[in-house]
């Protein structure tokens, strides 16, 4: 164990005296690495937030029945009764149109503002129906959806389901923008690792020649290599994550009311520590496969 | 037993070429003994270099076979090359020492690609440098060393291993004349703990000075080959 201990801290010193024998090099990789994370980071960090709203929809799984306008306030709980008796439904609430207002104020925050200007309440009363956990899924909702139309008084139904697809599909958008933009970035960056670690292999070409000639293995001299690939990519994405941090902290204020039209009453989340560590992997991970490129392109003695 | 398996290094038939027609060694047969004292010398281009390269797998012959300790150094995969170096010291002209590395870090290196544990590298380094009289140098680099230094601790990082032969490549062509004596003695002294040393040199100083077996080459060719009574080394 104390052998592995000594082993590992000769390399990791090696590996250090070999990026600071060339940092310009070093620098450019790191910085190319970070610039890479950061793109590919801020467009999994808005998925993230979007899957986010959709699993807090998910949660509560409500259709919304709007009440004709013609219909008294004194009917609504005979309606609501009714409502109770479709198969699937747990629960009705009766949403008046002052509550409704009410809700939509507190849902759109600063956006409030806009509502100052309304002479009188445009919003009708609703029932707010929550399906039971087996109904809770795009089948359940349709059967649920299709009894309730059914039903006396009933203007309109919003289930949600139109705008969840819509979402689904935005969702896809991000996440096939972030993932095609990592791969070509991702691909950039393996090539400037890779050429960083091939310059470096050659300013200390005497030594890795020398290291050959006293008999060392070739897992001994690419060793240090891989590592210092891998503490590129760990500085890059250390790198990345700070300034992703620093761009959610300044930027998300000043963006909060687009930020509330597309994810609702949520607020913007940051990486899970989880999260965090992928991001760290994938950037070690494009360090050590550049090294690899680099190590498998170049011979020594 | 025949010479032939119990000699250390043993060239058949080894020639080498680096372009068409032009011959760095041509059909050289040659057999060290163990502990043998061998001093190749010819002009430059005599194909000393690379009979020294060949012995150590830096190059492949291309013709002939080259027994070194008992393996096929003309047919060993790349993989195999560095288990036949760690039995191998050599001592180049020009020292090869890493500039940014300490005397001692320098001499640790042919105990570290083997995984000697460090307590014992320590140890070992300590007393190889002592024996060439640079223990008091050990946290110095080598550039801030003169030339005999230098060329002691290429030595020390060669005999550190203990190596069953020892390769010198002209060591003290860089030196002055009471220097490369001094160095002389050291690499000879191998020979007496019973490592096959094989030194290559055009300096007739040595030459005379040293007996043991003279190999001459000329453009890639044996063109002598006698032995004489031990002379200085050892005095």
């Amino acid at each position: 164990m104390r052998q592995l201990w000594a082993r590992l801290i000769s390399l990791t010193r090696s590996a250090l005296r070999g990026l600071s024998s060339s940092p310009v090099a070093s620098g450019v990789a790191v910085v190319t690495i970070a610039i890479s994370l950061v793109l590919v980071g801020a467009f999994a960090l808005l998925a993230s937030n979007m899957r986010s709203l959709l699993d807090d929809f998910g949660d509560a799984l409500v259709v919304a029945a709007y009440l004709g306008e013609n219909v008294p306030a004194s009917e609504y709980p005979a309606l609501a009764d009714l409502a109770r008796s479709v198969e699937g439904v747990e629960s009705v609430q009766v949403i008046s149109p002052e509550q409704a207002l009410e809700r939509f104020r507190v849902g759109v925050g600063r956006g409030a503002a806009l509502l100052e200007g309304l002479s009188e309440n445009p919003l009708p009363a609703s029932l707010e129906i929550t399906l039971l956990p087996e109904h809770q899924s795009a089948a359940g909702l349709g059967v649920v959806v299709e009894s309730l139309e059914g039903l006396p008084g009933i203007d309109d139904l919003g289930s949600g389901q139109q705008w969840v697809e819509g979402y689904l599909r935005a969702l896809a958008l991000v996440r096939g923008l972030g993932i095609g933009l990592g791969a070509i970035l991702g691909f950039a960056a393996l090539l400037i690792v890779s050429n960083t670690i091939r310059l470096a292999m050659l300013s200390r070409r005497d030594e890795l020649e020398l290291l050959a000639l006293v008999g060392a293995s070739r897992s001994f001299v690419g060793a240090p290599l891989l590592l210092e690939g891998a503490l590129c990519g760990a500085a890059g994405s250390a790198l990345a994550l700070a300034l992703l941090f620093l761009l959610f902290q300044l930027v998300v204020p000043g963006f909060e009311f687009g930020l509330e039209l597309l994810l609702g009453g949520l607020s913007p989340h940051f990486f899970a520590p989880s999260e965090c560590l992928a991001l760290m992997a994938a950037g070690v991970a494009v360090g050590v496969v550049g090294s690899l490129f680099a190590l498998a392109s170049e011979r020594f003695a | 037993m025949h010479d032939a398996v119990r000699a250390t290094v043993g060239l058949f038939h080894v020639s080498k070429s680096y372009a068409a027609g032009h011959f760095a060694l041509r059909d050289v047969c040659l057999e060290f003994q163990r502990g043998e004292f061998a001093l190749l010398s010819g002009p430059s281009g005599a194909g000393k270099t690379t009979l020294l390269k060949l012995i150590f797998a830096a190059e492949r012959a291309s013709e002939g076979q080259i027994l070194v300790l008992g393996r096929n150094a003309s047919r060993l995969g790349a993989a195999a090359i560095p288990s036949l170096r760690r039995r191998i010291g050599v001592v180049f002209q020009d020292f090869k020492l890493m500039p940014r590395r300490t005397v001692e870090e320098n001499v640790a290196l042919a105990l570290e690609v083997v995984g000697t544990p460090r307590r014992e590298v320590r140890a070992r380094v300590f007393a190889i440098l002592k024996q060439l009289g640079l223990q008091d140098r050990r946290f110095h680099h080598p550039l801030s060393l003169s030339g005999g230094e230098q060329q002691r601790v290429a030595i020390a990082r060669a005999l550190v291993n203990e190596p069953e032969i020892l390769l010198a490549d002209e060591p003290t062509g860089n030196l002055d004349e009471e220097l490369s004596l001094e160095i002389m003695d050291l690499i000879a002294a191998a020979a007496k703990r019973g490592t096959t040393v094989i030194v290559a040199t055009h300096d007739s100083a040595i030459l005379e000075r040293y007996g043991g077996r003279h190999v001459r080459l000329e453009h890639g060719r044996v063109v002598s080959e006698h032995s004489t009574p031990a002379g200085r080394e050892g005095e």
